[in-house]
């Protein structure tokens, strides 16, 4: 038998366990093989954080893309929390398990990017007050040598109203921009992680917890960097809408079906009468 | 720290409806070896994790020769990895690891509940081809023979399709005081390019004064009747509710944004209906 890669192997588990608990599991298998540890919480996508920003006022969303070190930046001020330089004397070197690896590389975008950074905060933020009327949206973009990249994330949670259900959403969605002169080809990967819960007298308590990921990738004409948002905003816009009707099937009728399937609410015989009823009556239809 | 048979143990505890073996897989013997050095043979200590999940999750396996399935609980045990059915009144030994049967006994049960527990089956089998089109069913004296604990385990696995399903309902009927509690709980796997899970608990308590056996299934038949309904019932209003106030499908607008003009929408137009979060 062929000995299977690690790292699959973690996903695949990953991808059986319960996805409520994903951070649970990541901690846990990276206990297991320490060794994977970077490469899994580079992949693996969890529900994010939300800091406010120090200078601005305003709230942002922490991943890996605007980590550095034990810091982040905040797309709105460009400062990072804490401060690099204090973070840098503090920590002094790799820290323990070598957490440390990798900081300070790429965390800021060139000047031309980061210009690109800030239009696309704003449209981001207006695309989010539009669709989630409320909650926390942050973009973060790195340069790349044949172009940029960078992550769309978007966060809303709705309290349990009259204490009964209550959600979350979260989108990550993480770009490449590689520039062909005129052209420029985006291959996007979206992830939406939908935690919801509810409880009654009669029900008792629901939990419908879970990630769905998909990609896609285009060839769009670019102008100027200004294409380059309205690209990236149409791309994401796209995939959102596909995503949230593959969720709403997926949430509520596949599980409601799957339920059906395991238990019939009327009666099974009474079913298979009614269809031989069907049948014979269709059948002297045609005689 | 959790020690590697804690973490382990901990997964096979969360393994999905039928996919027990997957999970498994992810941790097969080699995998352990180059995940965990120090303990190279964990698969062979997971004996008691195996164990739990399968009392838990009502583990069913068909007996040589048998047309239905029958269930591993707690409430059937016999020590030693021995279980019994009342129905057909045998015991066999049960390989927690492969879930596989082997030494299948005669077995006579004994106890002031025994009786009782034979009738309950009668109706339970007839209400289960009712309502459950793949599923495994028992009663057992337990407590002592004092009280009765009645099981229901329904699975559907669709791997090729990427989901599976468990529903699993325990009951234990206390003569003594006609009381019949217990819980129903659903699991449902989808893992098409993503991984959800549906997951429910529903406690149930009636009484049931006659305390026959027909009377505790009708019991069950008309609690188990409701609670699907409602749970059909929470799928709408969480979509219409929870699901619905985290993101629109489409702005207020019912138009898609147009994104050339985007930088013009907060000075231009009023774009969220009302004042946002800042």
């Amino acid at each position: 038998m062929a000995t299977a890669d690690p790292f699959d192997s973690a996903l695949d588990l990953l991808r059986r366990l319960n996805p409520k608990h994903t951070a649970e599991h990541l901690n846990n298998i990276m206990t297991l093989a320490p060794d994977l540890t970077e490469d899994l919480l580079s992949s693996v996508d969890q529900p994010l954080a939300v800091r406010r920003c120090k200078q601005t006022g305003r709230d942002y969303l922490l991943c890996d893309y605007n980590r550095d070190g034990d810091s982040y930046r905040s797309p709105w001020s460009n400062q990072f929390d804490p401060p690099l330089d204090e973070a840098g004397a503090g920590v002094g070197g790799v820290g323990p398990g070598g957490a440390n690896e990798g900081a300070g590389e790429g965390a800021v975008p060139g000047e031309r990017v980061r210009k690109m950074e800030i239009k696309a905060n704003e449209a981001f933020d207006v695309y989010r007050e539009l669709y989630y009327e409320g909650g926390v949206s942050s973009v973060y973009l790195w340069n790349l040598d044949d172009g940029f990249a960078g992550v769309v994330l978007l966060k809303k949670a709705s309290p349990p109203n009259d204490g009964s259900s209550s959600g979350v959403w979260d989108s990550i969605h993480v770009f490449e921009a590689s520039e062909r002169g005129r052209t420029s080809n985006y291959r996007l990967t979206s992830t939406v992680i939908l935690t919801l819960a509810t409880r009654g007298a009669a029900l008792g308590e629901v939990d419908l917890s879970g990630n769905m990921t998909r990609q896609v990738e285009q060839d769009l004409p670019v102008e100027n960097d200004d294409s380059h948002i309205a690209n990236i905003g149409r791309l994401v816009e796209d995939m959102e809408l596909k995503m949230r009707n593959l969720l709403q099937e997926v949430y509520f009728g596949k599980a409601k079906d799957v339920v059906g399937d395991l238990r019939s609410v009327g009666s099974l015989s009474e079913g298979q009468r009614d269809r031989e009823t069907h049948r014979e009556l269709i059948g002297s239809m045609r005689r | 720290m959790a020690s590697a048979k804690a973490i382990v143990s901990s997964f096979v505890e969360g393994a999905p409806p039928g996919e027990l073996a997957d999970v498994l897989a992810g941790m097969s013997p080699t995998h352990i070896k180059a995940l965990t050095i120090s303990s190279p043979h964990l698969v062979d200590e997971l004996g008691p994790a195996f164990k739990k999940y399968n009392e838990e999750q009502f583990a069913t396996v068909k007996l040589p020769g048998a047309s239905q399935p029958v269930i591993v609980s707690s409430h059937n045990a016999l020590g030693g990895d021995r279980y019994y059915d009342l129905e057909s009144s045998v015991s066999f030994a049960f390989d927690h690891a492969t879930q596989k049967a082997s030494a299948v006994e005669s077995y006579v049960a004994e106890g002031e509940t025994v009786e009782l527990a034979k009738s309950i089956l009668k109706a339970l089998s007839a209400y289960v081809k009712e309502h459950y089109p793949n599923a495994a069913y028992g009663a057992y004296p337990t407590e002592n023979g004092s009280k009765v604990a009645i099981i229901i385990v329904a699975n559907k696995y669709s791997p090729n399709n990427f989901w599976n399903g468990r529903w699993r309902s325990l009951y234990i009927f206390d003569p003594s005081s006609s009381s019949l509690e217990g819980s129903i709980k659903v699991d449902v796997h989808y893992y098409e390019d993503g991984n959800v899970r549906l997951l429910t608990n529903k406690a149930a308590a009636a009484s049931v004064p006659s305390g026959t056996g027909q009377a505790v299934v009708r019991e069950i038949s008309a609690g188990e009747k409701k609670y699907q309904e409602e749970l059909n019932r929470s799928f709408t209003s969480l979509s219409e509710g929870a699901f619905k106030a985290l993101r629109r499908q489409l702005p207020v607008t019912r138009q898609k944004i147009e994104w050339d003009k985007v930088a013009s929408y907060r000075l231009g137009q009023d774009i969220g209906g009302g004042p946002g979060r800042r």
